[in-house]
């Protein structure tokens, strides 16, 4: 068969700086960074305690979920490895474009195949690019509030995460040794002295152009323009998950307002100001008989202080000083030593997040609290009034905003 | 059989594992609400870069080359790029795609992303221009 015209002609390809070389120092730091993506991510999932009550958003079911309890210390844990994920995920969008730019004549090398290895590597590449594309894409979309693909996020940016770590990982033992090679016939760091008058093609290598142009930019050139776009995207959003006077400087992040940020709001929620009137009752369970609290009854309990990081899954954060009743008293008060597992139920009529069940280490924490007052102040109705949950180190949503119930299991 | 296949059975096997593996979170994912629009936008993250992104900057890059002398033309790319990348990445808050959800659930609005945008870029601009004049001021008075 004769080899169509275009990109799939050898001549077409004209970069001076495609090769193997450039292609490993690429595909290296992509490779960092992916993995910090990747391990944080997970570590979400298992922050979630998805094996406890209803926590799981992803199929309860799903094999290599958690075997560990997520700990409660230091308060800003999940705050770190959340903005790390995003953060990171960030930072990887320019890397991973320039990867994808020096293996791009790969992509209409002709035949498509040359022999079934070939092939089947190719197969496994497709599903590493789609799935690297789809997190990617679906991530920033979502971090940004534009829910434009209709679909379950939590469990589809999931499943594409598992279909990414295989073919990462069979593409790392396949190309592992390649980049090893470069490396080594190359050096490390040698072809970075070359400046633009000095930067020749590579000797060998299937990406490297036969009748390449002359260089318009030397390879460490090619590399600070890629760091370069990694820092814009990494100041334009990296303030609002340090928070602090940095959130005003993250010029393009969902979150730069000032003050301590509203996750949802009490309309949101459908939470109406009658059901946390007069008639409010904190009702807890699990004891010898069910406890009704009124709002004066939980003032009236042992309170403590503590300053605590709250850390939202898209990647911003606040610090606040929280007041409350430690959960630990009110298991004491319910009539229940050392409970396994804490059920808070919001009074939000509606949604998955409207219960979170809490571990054994997590209410025995002496920093987690029932709050009633945030920076000294009683909470405002969108920040959870009458009471709400703060366990330091958990995922944001699941500090429950709205206490309607309390049920310590043993 | 490495003749016929063109590798180890090792890699064989590796890839079937991944394969298998793979299509089993796939065949989860399909499983879920709206699964024709997860396949949609896996096969459309593989379209983006390759069918969309590469052709369009590979052609503005070849126009903005065409009979420039090396090294000038680095000065525009940059800049462009990195305008370019922001706002690939923040298309969401600079075209105000996600301020409706963003309004029903924090209260607050969206204001200014597309006039931050515009003054970095400008920034950026002035800086890479302030750069090329240094340099050839620098460059001709040597």
């Amino acid at each position: 068969m004769r080899t169509p015209p275009g990109p799939f002609r050898p001549g077409f390809w004209k970069s001076p700086l495609r090769g193997p070389w450039m292609t490993a120092v690429l595909g290296s730091l992509l490779l960092v960074l992916l993995a910090v993506v990747a391990v944080t991510g997970f570590l979400s999932h298992a922050a979630y305690q998805p094996d406890l009550g209803r926590n799981a958003l992803v199929d309860p079911d799903v094999p290599f979920t958690t075997f560990f309890d997520w700990p409660t210390g230091p308060s800003w844990l999940y705050a770190l490895t959340q903005g790390l994920h995003v953060n990171a995920g960030l930072v990887a969008i320019p890397v991973l474009l320039a990867k994808l730019w020096s293996v791009i004549p790969r992509l209409f090398q002709w035949p498509p195949a040359r022999t079934p290895a070939d092939g089947i590597e190719r197969a496994a590449i497709a599903l590493l690019v789609a799935s690297t594309g789809f997190l990617s894409a679906t991530g920033v979309a979502n971090m940004q509030y534009w829910y434009v693909f209709h679909f379950d996020f939590v469990k589809a940016h999931y499943y594409a995460a598992v279909v990414f770590v295989v073919a990462l990982a069979v593409h790392l033992v396949v190309k592992l040794p390649v980049a090893l090679r470069a490396y080594r016939s190359r050096g490390v760091l040698t072809p970075l002295r070359a400046g633009i008058a000095e930067t020749r093609p590579e000797p060998d290598g299937d990406t490297v152009a036969v009748a390449p142009d002359p260089p318009t930019i030397s390879r460490r050139g090619l590399l600070a323009a890629v760091g370069g776009g990694s820092l814009a995207l990494l100041v334009a959003n990296a303030g609002q998950s340090v928070g602090g006077p940095l959130r005003g400087v993250a010029f393009l992040a969902p979150r730069r307002a000032g003050g301590f940020p509203v996750n949802k709001t009490a309309a949101g929620a459908k939470v109406t100001d009658a059901m946390v009137g007069a008639g409010y009752r904190l009702v807890l369970r699990g004891g010898p008989s069910e406890i009704m609290l009124t709002l004066d009854d939980l003032r009236a309990l042992p309170q403590a202080t503590h300053t605590l990081t709250l850390g939202c899954v898209e990647g911003w954060s606040t610090r606040q000083q929280w007041t409350g009743v430690p959960l630990a008293e009110l298991a004491r008060r319910a009539g229940v030593d050392e409970p396994a597992e804490l059920l808070v139920g919001s009074l939000q009529p509606a949604g998955v997040l409207r219960q979170a069940t809490l571990a054994r280490g997590q209410v025995a924490d002496a920093r987690s609290l029932l709050v009633l007052r945030a920076g000294g102040e009683e909470l405002t109705l969108d920040h959870g009034y009458p009471a709400r949950i703060i366990v330091p180190g958990l995922p944001g949503v699941h500090n429950t905003k709205w206490v309607g119930s309390l049920e310590f299991r043993t | 059989m490495k003749e016929r296949y063109g590798a180890s059975p090792l890699h064989l096997l590796a890839h079937l594992a991944a394969l298998a593996l793979a299509a089993w979170a796939l065949l989860q994912a399909l499983q879920l609400g709206g699964w024709e629009r997860i396949v949609l936008w896996l096969a459309g993250a593989i379209m983006l870069h390759d069918m969309v992104l590469w052709p369009a900057y590979t052609t503005l890059d070849r126009l903005a080359r065409r009979g420039r002398p090396a090294g000038w033309v680095n000065y525009v790319r940059v800049p462009v790029g990195i305008s370019a990348l922001l706002l690939l990445a923040f298309f969401p808050v600079i075209c105000d795609k996600g301020e409706r959800t963003y309004m029903r659930v924090s209260g607050e609005s969206w204001e200014g992303y597309a006039g931050r945008w515009l003054l970095v870029s400008a920034l950026l601009f002035i800086a890479a221009g302030a750069l090329y004049l240094a340099r050839s001021r620098s460059g001709s008075s040597s």
